[in-house]
């Protein structure tokens, strides 16, 4: 059996006086597809910005990729999240007067260098070969996520985190886009971590946690 | 004072015992040692070598240099070819200057020459009556800078790494800067008056073999290319690509070196991973030789504007007796014995003529005009055992002055009668006339 790609030990954080996540221990195994669930505020965009290196915990212990990311210097922790970690938003977080192929060159200058071949590639991956000179005012909710995707994936991450990735799509471009994930993480063998209020999107994941008010409530197997 | 005169120096060895370490870090004990040994023999041997030969270590001195230059030249060409790709793969510093031989005699040159540079600029250097006691103390002052740039080598990121012949580059630099304010060392003026000279000869040639046609018609815009060729720009530009394009053939091979074959891996992130890295590398390695390029522009700076303090004198007015001689007392007011230049103005019906005495190291006085055969007269100043043309910045020594030729000031007929100088105001007005008149027709003179 793989290591596990994330592993939590009482892992907790505090804003102040505010507790956003209570100590959670949790495992993830390599090429799992963790949904988390919860309502606003109980905590998940805190647990992937931990996990993903955007954040340092208050307490406990934290493991990802076998890399104990507390022990990890601010400049080992953004080679971290520049090799391991690929990233979806729900506000796409394009920039704006650039086109997609340039978008997603500019993930591959931070990681090491741009390849404008690889990029077109990628989009091409993504179903947007028609669309490599648009910029992102120019193409739908569901193109540019699509875009967000082959950005997130073309530096090949072992994790790839969804913040409320379809939160602002609708029922067909969700469907495309969920598809599309599962078939990239079929090819590339990444774990997912998804943040969702969706329980249709949570269903495309191996396994759901609900979080309610910094606790890990519950959780539960997907049956397909 | 003497100390703060040394100051450039000591800095330059500082910083090149720094980069040579950098350059051998995989022997650095055996370069460290190596550098100690070689500013001492640098400096002991030129300074023993002055107290027996009191004109030899500059000449010694300047050969290193010029030789360190010249190979610098061979390795910058050298490196641009095989940066093709048509040659043996690049050495680098990790395989030529890792080995113990190689570092070690590297470091050995590059110290004895910086010591001997250092040694040249003692105050006493080239006199008979140079102490041991400067050598002795310039010699623990650069064992002391050397832990100094140890701990300073130490303390550079360990990414810093250096080309061979981007470490030759730096080492060079550091020691033509080191030398260039030394007027007997520099070698950038003399290089750039061997251009214009080059170019005087050249065009005298294509003269002397009817290749430039000398017809009515085409003779003032043939004249004015000449007049621009003799001129002392020429000579700068020309030394200034001679001077510099050895760096920037290092930064070229650099820049043009291969990057490592990535096109069997499969991951697009691993293979640009490793193209980035070997890209940041490559321009690491870029560093230092791109600073050595600033510190050959500084040493330029240094030889066009330096900061040696020439003896310079208003010239005295002075005047003719009834006779039609010019009388100077050797003693009073100026002492004309005291081996200083002594600068005179003469005026006779609107026209003026400069003329200086002095006293040179055979003992015997010597008048000549402030002007010499070649060059426009601008006049002469003097430092550290010459005068220096102030045109084209030749150093004639001291014990040459009285005699014609080349670029030495025009000696003058002259008499020592009852404790005076005498020279004739006509000889000196004629003399004056001839010698300007012949070196300021064209424009540029030299």
């Amino acid at each position: 059996m793989s290591a596990p790609t994330i592993e939590t030990n009482a892992l907790s954080r505090s804003y102040g006086d505010i507790c956003a996540l209570k100590p959670i221990d949790l495992v993830v195994p390599e090429g799992e597809w963790l949904s988390v669930m919860g309502h606003s505020g109980s905590g998940k965009s805190t647990l992937m910005n931990l996990v993903g290196g955007l954040d340092r915990p208050t307490s406990g212990s934290l493991k990802v990729g076998g890399k104990d990311l507390l022990a990890l210097s601010e400049d080992g922790l953004a080679r971290f999240r520049r090799e391991f970690v690929g990233i979806i938003f729900q506000q796409h977080h394009l920039v704006p007067y650039l086109s997609a192929v340039e978008n997603v060159m500019l993930a591959q200058y931070f990681h090491s260098t741009p390849d404008e071949a690889e990029a077109r590639l990628a989009l091409e991956r993504v179903g947007l070969g028609h669309r490599l000179r648009n910029r992102p005012g120019e193409l739908s909710g569901g193109e540019q996520q699509r875009v967000c995707i082959a950005r997130a994936i073309i530096n090949s991450p072992k994790l790839l985190l969804g913040d409320e990735p379809t939160g602002n799509l609708d029922h067909k471009s969700t469907v495309m886009v969920m598809e599309l994930l599962k078939e990239l993480r079929a090819e590339e063998r990444f774990t997912v971590v998804m943040v969702t209020h969706n329980q249709e999107v949570a269903a495309w994941g191996d396994r759901t946690i609900y979080l309610d008010d910094g606790v890990l409530v519950r959780e539960e197997r997907s049956r397909s | 004072m003497p100390a703060l005169k040394l100051l450039p120096q000591l800095l330059a060895w500082t910083a090149l015992a720094a980069v040579l370490l950098r350059g051998c870090t995989e022997r650095r004990r055996l370069s460290a040692a190596a550098c100690a040994a070689g500013f001492a023999a640098g400096v002991l041997g030129i300074a023993l070598l002055a107290r027996s030969l009191p004109a030899t270590p500059y000449g010694v001195v300047r050969s290193l240099l010029g030789g360190s230059f010249l190979v610098l030249w061979v390795v910058s060409v050298v490196a641009l070819y095989r940066s093709t790709g048509k040659g043996r793969p690049a050495a680098r510093s990790a395989g030529l200057t890792g080995r113990p031989l190689a570092a070690g005699s590297l470091s050995f040159f590059f110290a004895l020459t910086a010591g001997g540079v250092c040694a040249c600029r003692l105050p006493a250097a080239g006199g008979d009556l140079l102490p041991l006691l400067a050598p002795l103390i310039l010699v623990l002052a650069g064992l002391a800078l050397l832990i100094g740039a140890l701990a300073l080598e130490r303390r550079l990121p360990a990414s810093l790494t250096v080309s061979f012949p981007g470490l030759l580059a730096a080492l060079v630099a550091l020691l033509l800067f080191s030398s260039a304010s030394l007027l007997r060392l520099d070698l950038f003026s003399p290089l750039s008056m061997k251009v214009m000279k080059g170019t005087h000869d050249f065009v005298h040639q294509f003269m002397e073999s009817i290749l430039i046609p000398d017809h009515i018609f085409v003779r003032p815009a043939i004249w004015g290319y000449i007049g621009f060729l003799f001129g002392k720009e020429v000579g700068f530009w020309g030394g200034m690509v001679i001077w510099f394009t050895p760096v920037l053939l290092v930064l070229l091979a650099l820049r043009f070196e291969l990057l490592p074959q990535v096109s069997h891996i499969r991951q697009g992130a691993l293979r640009r991973k490793l193209l980035a890295a070997a890209m940041r590398e490559r321009n690491l390695r870029m560093v230092i030789p791109g600073l050595s390029l600033a510190v050959f522009a500084a040493a330029a700076y240094q030889s066009c504007y330096p900061s040696v303090e020439y003896w310079d004198p208003k010239p005295v007015l002075v005047s003719a007796d009834a006779a039609g001689e010019i009388l100077i007392p050797k003693k009073g007011e100026i002492n004309l014995e005291d081996g200083k230049l002594h600068k005179y103005l003469y005026r006779q019906g609107g026209h003026e003529a400069r003329f200086f005495v002095l006293l040179t190291p055979t003992g015997k006085l010597s008048v000549d005009l402030d002007a010499c055969a070649i060059c426009k007269p601008d006049g002469y100043g003097q430092a550290e055992g010459t005068v220096i043309c102030y045109y084209c910045k030749t150093l004639i020594p001291l014990d040459t002055v009285g005699k014609p030729g080349g670029c030495n000031p025009v000696p003058l007929a002259f008499s020592e009668k009852a404790d005076a100088v005498h020279i004739n105001g006509v000889t000196l007005m004629n003399e004056w006339t001839r010698t300007v008149q012949s070196t300021t027709k064209k424009e540029g003179g030299k």
